[in-house]
């Protein structure tokens, strides 16, 4: 079975967000809730500051502790690796936010329009989550059943995303992990997150 | 310039998912099922009520956290992993055995031997006792798990909330006594026993000052802000202060001269400023959870 997951290489990230915006675009996340979006700081002193950036999203642990937590079974993980929340059985505890390392959880407290002015059509076609649950990134699971890459690699203007099967040796994704010697965020806790860095 | 990645040390976050109604939770429903605790002890039919009642009051608060209350039900069906789906058998449990434990002790109620004083009596009275410890306890294993907030990750906690709930039940019993039909209670022996678990409070909260202070970049974060930072004051004024060494002190006279008016009003005075500290204690674990930097 695979096990799905994503090199991300930040030698060649550019900060334009764009995958941000394709993944909003993709789950019409409702304002202020980001699924992925791109950690920005500045470094260095004037003649040598410069800007770094750190594109972030769910890491779909292999060990996903927010399942763990998770008192219903709303967090649930595919075969293929997966993480994903079953918005029907989601009581909104929060439990997972606070067990999760990462922060890519979001609660939805209701009111998903972006603008002010109410839902837009493109908002109410799109989003089908009810109010006061948690979500998250899904590897946008409905492109992938359709062997297509997620919404933000699709996207990416640098191809700096690398999406595929980990568990294969021979995908690019794992190639790209080994050579490049990818590392994940915060290792030390222990939960084998699927989504690795390279470069930088 | 490409980006190092460990020049992400982005500045620790607080977590402000859980507020006030999960704080005022983790006080009442300790509390709560302190106090029924005592009762049993004590064989203290309205303090067990009592008891029950400040549990609920806790409980109510604890769904109206949820973001789906109706679907509250749906958090027993993880007990396997869960310690919040734990949590909800244990609460069920102690409200079910405890209903029955206060009927039986019910004035007036005429029992046959068997279920009055014999062994099934006891074995409730066991199992209840029993239910109320894992209620006082079982918050302290929903934070120490959490491998993202280190402040919280201790095996201190579960030991910490099973004292100041004990204290705070106490407490309640202490001012509420006046008020409470039944047999009257002895206070001296109640503020003595306050003053030891005062004491086993105030070891065991240094004691995770202390071994936080040497841990987690979040967590030393979470203790400087307990010591010397935002939250100093609150913390040694009032938890430690205000909570537990003040009452300390001022229980000397209590524990010594044995006279009963001044132990009456001080008692009263002691238990408000303890039950001041709990609740400020568990307001600042929630304050001072901090997610360790990303990178």
């Amino acid at each position: 079975m695979a096990r799905y997951g994503m090199v991300i290489d930040l030698d060649i990230c550019i900060g334009c967000n764009a995958c941000t915006m394709a993944c909003k675009s993709e789950h019409a996340t409702p304002g202020g809730i980001y699924w992925g979006k791109v950690l920005e700081k500045e470094v260095g002193k004037f003649p040598a500051a410069r800007r770094i950036f750190l594109p972030v999203l769910c890491n779909h642990c292999k060990n996903p502790i927010c399942m763990e937590v998770c008192p219903t079974g709303a967090t649930y993980q595919r075969e293929d690796g997966i993480v994903l929340i079953d918005y029907d059985l989601c009581l909104g505890c929060r439990s997972c936010m606070e067990a999760c390392p990462y922060g890519p959880r979001a609660f939805y407290g209701g009111d998903g329009a972006y603008y002010e002015n109410g839902r837009t059509p493109f908002e109410e076609a799109k989003q089908h989550f009810p109010e006061g649950i948690v979500m998250k990134c899904n590897f946008c699971v409905d492109r992938v059943d359709q062997g297509l890459n997620p919404a933000c690699v699709q996207t990416c203007p640098t191809e700096c995303r690398i999406f595929g099967d980990l568990d294969d040796p021979q995908s690019e994704v794992s190639r790209m992990a080994a050579e490049k010697k990818a590392r994940p965020l915060l290792p030390e806790k222990g939960l084998e997150p699927s989504v690795f860095y390279i470069g930088g | 310039m490409a980006a190092r990645i460990d020049e992400f040390l982005i500045d620790v976050r607080p977590q402000r998912e859980w507020g006030w109604l999960v704080i005022s939770y983790l006080f009442l429903g300790g509390a709560g099922a302190g106090l029924f605790l005592v009762s049993l002890y004590l064989e203290h039919l309205w303090a067990g009520v009592l008891g029950l009642l400040v549990l609920l009051v806790g409980t109510v608060l604890l769904l109206l956290d949820l973001g789906r209350p109706e679907r509250f039900w749906r958090a027993f069906f993880r007990p396997q992993t869960s310690w919040i789906s734990r949590g909800c058998f244990f609460i069920t449990l102690l409200f079910v055995l405890g209903v029955i434990e206060l009927a039986l002790q019910w004035p007036g109620l005429e029992l046959p031997a068997w279920l009055s004083e014999g062994t099934l009596r006891t074995s409730l009275r066991v199992a209840a006792g029993g239910a109320a410890v894992l209620v006082m306890i079982y918050t302290g294993f929903v934070l120490a798990p959490s491998p993202a907030i280190p402040f919280w990750n201790s095996a201190f906690f579960p030991i910490i909330f099973f004292a100041y709930s004990l204290l705070a039940g106490i407490d309640i019993l202490i001012l509420t006594s006046p008020m409470l039909p039944g047999p009257s209670l002895d206070l001296m022996l109640l503020e003595r026993n306050q003053n030891y678990l005062v004491i086993l409070c105030l070891l065991l909260v240094l004691s995770h000052v202390s071994v936080m202070s040497s841990s987690a970049v979040a967590a030393r974060e979470s203790i400087r802000l307990l010591t010397r930072g935002r939250w100093a004051s609150l913390f040694l004024g009032g938890v430690i202060g205000a909570g537990l060494i003040v009452p300390l002190l001022l229980a000397l006279p209590v524990v010594w001269e044995a006279q009963v008016q001044t132990v009456f009003a001080l008692t009263f005075i002691l238990a408000l400023l303890r039950l001041f500290g709990d609740y400020l204690f568990r307001f600042l674990v929630m304050r001072v959870g901090l997610y360790d930097p990303l990178l």
